[in-house]
């Protein structure tokens, strides 16, 4: 078995934020989780968001941009900060 | 703290609550425990191809990067075989990293971040997010000659979508092994059997010959074929001048058609299928030979024994088939007066009675009737036990339209899906109605060629135009099914909600396109028409409408290993389709006009009754299409056992 597992160093900081209570987001965020409710939350998000279109746009723009870059030399991360700002600012309440 | 294995995962708290099997016992990628990792060296590594050292990036399928290689390299043969119980797989294909009950919440080790994107390290199932991924490989990194998977820190899993994930290159990367397995647990737990080892659901097997290809020959006839030839046929006017030089231009079988009385339903369709390649070919090679059909049918007729001896006497001497050859070979003649289908008329008023009148009509309603008309027909003559439509084999009408749509629907609750296919002769796309959402609604699906200038579409895209390809992305789009009609999910044993999603299994030749132009208000009670333009695409790739894209879609960013049921490559070689007719109407619902647009030589020509007119581009284009016709680029020969002889 794995006894010889190295194991990353636990950070200092971590005895202090265990103490602290937690706010009243994160309370709502864990119940969230537990419950499952967030996940069915998300799933009725994702079905809104391909319904309405917008799933298709950031898949264009995502295209359009490794295109532009060239297929090889784009990262995840690049494809998420271009169409972050787009994505949030098609979505009106 | 302890190092007994079982405690050990306590080292990473509440901060880490992943089941432990993951990664503790290191299931999910080396060997079980008992074998020590060192041992197997030299890798099932299915890449091959020396790694690129000038791509900084992460790399395609193709050339992995070198991090995962090197795990790859560490990792025995078969290293995901216990990947699958550390899945959670949701209904609808969402899989994620199990976490054990009480410990649902996963937040960053150093940071304490829960969103966006969380990684668990392959070797210690820390877990970090991306800011923090990279220091925690650099950090642990171990590899001063050591073989162990266990001390490789640089690979990560996306603990919401098990995705692979590398902290040195900071990029997603792919493997298909572990694709492989990730998918396998999808499938198996949206089939009955819920058995991991369980295959993708099968095809009906009656439905779908195997199609093997033969390689094309050209061919040109010998002497004794060529004097054939010369004795048995007479040459067409090589160019018919009876109108001038003008008229010397023109291509064969273009030719007007006498409008009878509001028959422009009748010939806008007529025209289309004149100049339909396949059917076209068929026809004119004299494949169904009108005085030999008619001998035939007064042998049959003379010989019956039917009880109803009249209804069989009329459909004897009633051929669609016939008809539509004998106007063949008048439209192809060289004659360019205006031809009158009458005959034609009478015979598909005796066939389908209830539309026999003067009234205007639909050219959609007409086109089923009329290739029903000709399959019906040709069943009977064949005296044979029914051939299934989807293959195409039963008559000309069904080689030529016919394809299959795939029909899968998912049970939200546990993610079975039922999947039927049916054959279909044309696809019937609703027009997008404009909800006035905040997003834009029209979509450009694909890089694939359209019209051959990309700035259209992205021009679409922010006016709000209409698509051929938008319908037929809203066609494929997994629809859900409204609460009253809940279906019945085997697996559950009750009623529950789905989604629905249709794809394409099988292209037929020709694909015609039926746009639903016609809206019923309950409030109002009456039905009214919907002109809203349309645009469509000359050259149309229908690829990502496949039954295989489709499915493929629905796993998420997988690298696909399977060939499973669906890769159907022949079907990916002859998904490039070409525009050569548009049926379009004008005016209201009851009253209106039909009018063709066809395709030839690269040339359009509007063929309005009985005046035909050469045509720009551009009028086409800004056209409103009612029925749109694409034929297949390619077509391939098909290996077969026997002579054909439709």
């Amino acid at each position: 078995m794995r006894s010889s597992v190295k194991r990353p160093p636990t950070p200092d900081a971590e005895e202090e934020e265990q103490d602290r209570e937690p706010t009243l987001q994160e309370i709502i965020n864990i119940k969230l989780i537990e419950s499952g409710e967030k996940e069915r939350l998300k799933e009725l998000l994702r079905e809104r968001l391909v319904e309405c279109g917008w799933k298709d746009e950031m898949k264009a723009l995502c295209r359009a941009f490794a295109r532009k870059r060239g297929r090889n030399n784009v990262t995840v991360d690049d494809l998420v900060h271009v169409i972050t700002p787009k994505g949030r600012g098609s979505i009106h309440s | 703290m302890s190092s007994s294995p079982k405690s050990s995962h306590k080292n990473h708290r509440s901060h880490f609550p992943l089941q432990k099997s993951l990664f503790q016992q290191n299931a999910a990628f080396p060997h079980s425990s008992p074998v020590h990792t060192t041992s197997n060296k030299t890798a099932n590594s299915s890449y091959g191809k020396p790694i690129s050292a000038s791509n900084n990036f992460a790399g395609d399928f193709n050339h992995p990067c070198p991090h995962l290689l090197e795990l790859r390299s560490k990792l025995g043969p078969n290293p995901f075989r216990n990947l699958q119980d550390c899945l959670e797989v949701r209904p609808l294909g969402r899989v994620s990293v199990r976490r054990e009950l009480g410990q649902e919440v996963v937040q960053c080790g150093a940071c304490k971040a829960s969103s966006p994107r969380l990684f668990a390290c392959v070797a210690c199932a820390a877990v970090s997010c991306q800011l923090h991924a990279t220091s925690h490989a650099a950090q642990a990194d171990d590899n001063t000659g050591c073989s162990s998977p266990s001390s490789f820190h640089a690979i990560a899993v996306d603990v919401d979508r098990v995705e692979l994930f590398c902290c040195v290159c900071k990029d997603q990367v792919y493997d298909s092994g572990f694709d492989a397995a990730v998918v396998l647990a999808q499938t198996a737990a949206s089939s009955a059997i819920g058995s991991i080892h369980c295959p993708p659901p099968p095809v009906p097997a009656e439905n779908l010959r195997k199609r093997r290809r033969v390689e094309y020959k050209p061919w040109t006839p010998d002497p004794n074929e060529r004097a054939l030839i010369v004795e048995k046929s007479s040459p067409l006017p090589s160019r018919p001048s009876q109108l001038g030089e003008a008229d010397a231009e023109l291509p064969w079988g273009l030719r007007g058609l006498n409008n009878l009385g509001n028959t422009c339903f009748m010939n806008s369709v007529l025209q289309a299928l004149l100049h339909t390649p396949p059917l076209r070919n068929y026809f004119l090679s004299d494949k169904h030979n009108r005085y030999f059909c008619q001998q035939r049918n007064n042998v049959i007729s003379t010989r019956s024994h039917d009880s109803n001896n009249h209804s069989n006497k009329n459909a004897a001497r009633l051929c669609l088939a016939c008809d539509l050859d004998a106007m063949f070979s008048a439209v192809f003649s060289g004659d360019r007066t205006p031809y009158s289908p009458a005959k034609f008329l009478y015979s598909w008023w005796q066939h389908a009675s209830n539309l026999a009148s003067y009234e205007q009509q639909d050219a959609h309603e007409f086109f089923i009737s009329m290739l029903d008309g000709i399959h019906e027909k040709l069943q009977k003559d064949k005296r044979k036990p029914q051939i299934q439509t989807g293959s195409g084999d039963c008559c000309i009408a069904h080689r030529v339209f016919s394809g299959i749509l795939r029909s899968d629907v998912m049970c939200t609750a546990c993610g079975f899906t039922s999947t039927t296919y049916d054959p279909c002769i044309d696809i019937s796309l609703d027009l997008e109605t404009n909800v006035g959402g905040p997003a834009k609604l029209t979509s450009a699906k694909s890089n694939h060629s359209c019209n051959g200038v990309p700035d259209s579409k992205n021009a679409c895209q922010s006016t709000g135009v209409s698509t051929l390809m938008g319908c037929l992305d809203r066609f494929t789009r997994p629809e859900r099914l409204g609460s009253d009609q809940k279906f019945y999910c085997q697996q559950c044993q009750v009623r529950q909600e789905s989604l629905k999603q249709m794809s394409i299994r099988k292209l037929p030749l020709v694909s015609c396109f039926h746009i639903k132009r016609f809206e019923h208000s309950h409030i109002k009670k009456m039905s009214k028409k919907v002109d809203r333009f349309l645009q469509f695409p000359f050259s149309l790739d229908m690829s990502p409408y496949l039954s295989s894209s489709i499915l493929r879609s629905r796993f998420g960013n997988r690298i696909f290993p399977f060939d499973g049921d669906e890769s159907d490559s022949p079907n990916e070689l002859s998904s490039e389709f070409e525009l050569f007719a548009v049926i379009t109407h004008s005016g209201k619902l009851d009253a209106g006009h039909y009018v063709t647009y066809l395709r030839l030589s690269n040339q359009w020509y509007k063929c309005d009754d009985a005046w035909i007119t050469q045509v720009n581009d551009n009028i086409v284009r800004a056209a409103q299409g009612y029925m749109i016709f694409y034929v297949q680029k390619m077509l391939y020969y098909k290996a077969s056992e026997r002579q054909v002889a439709l």
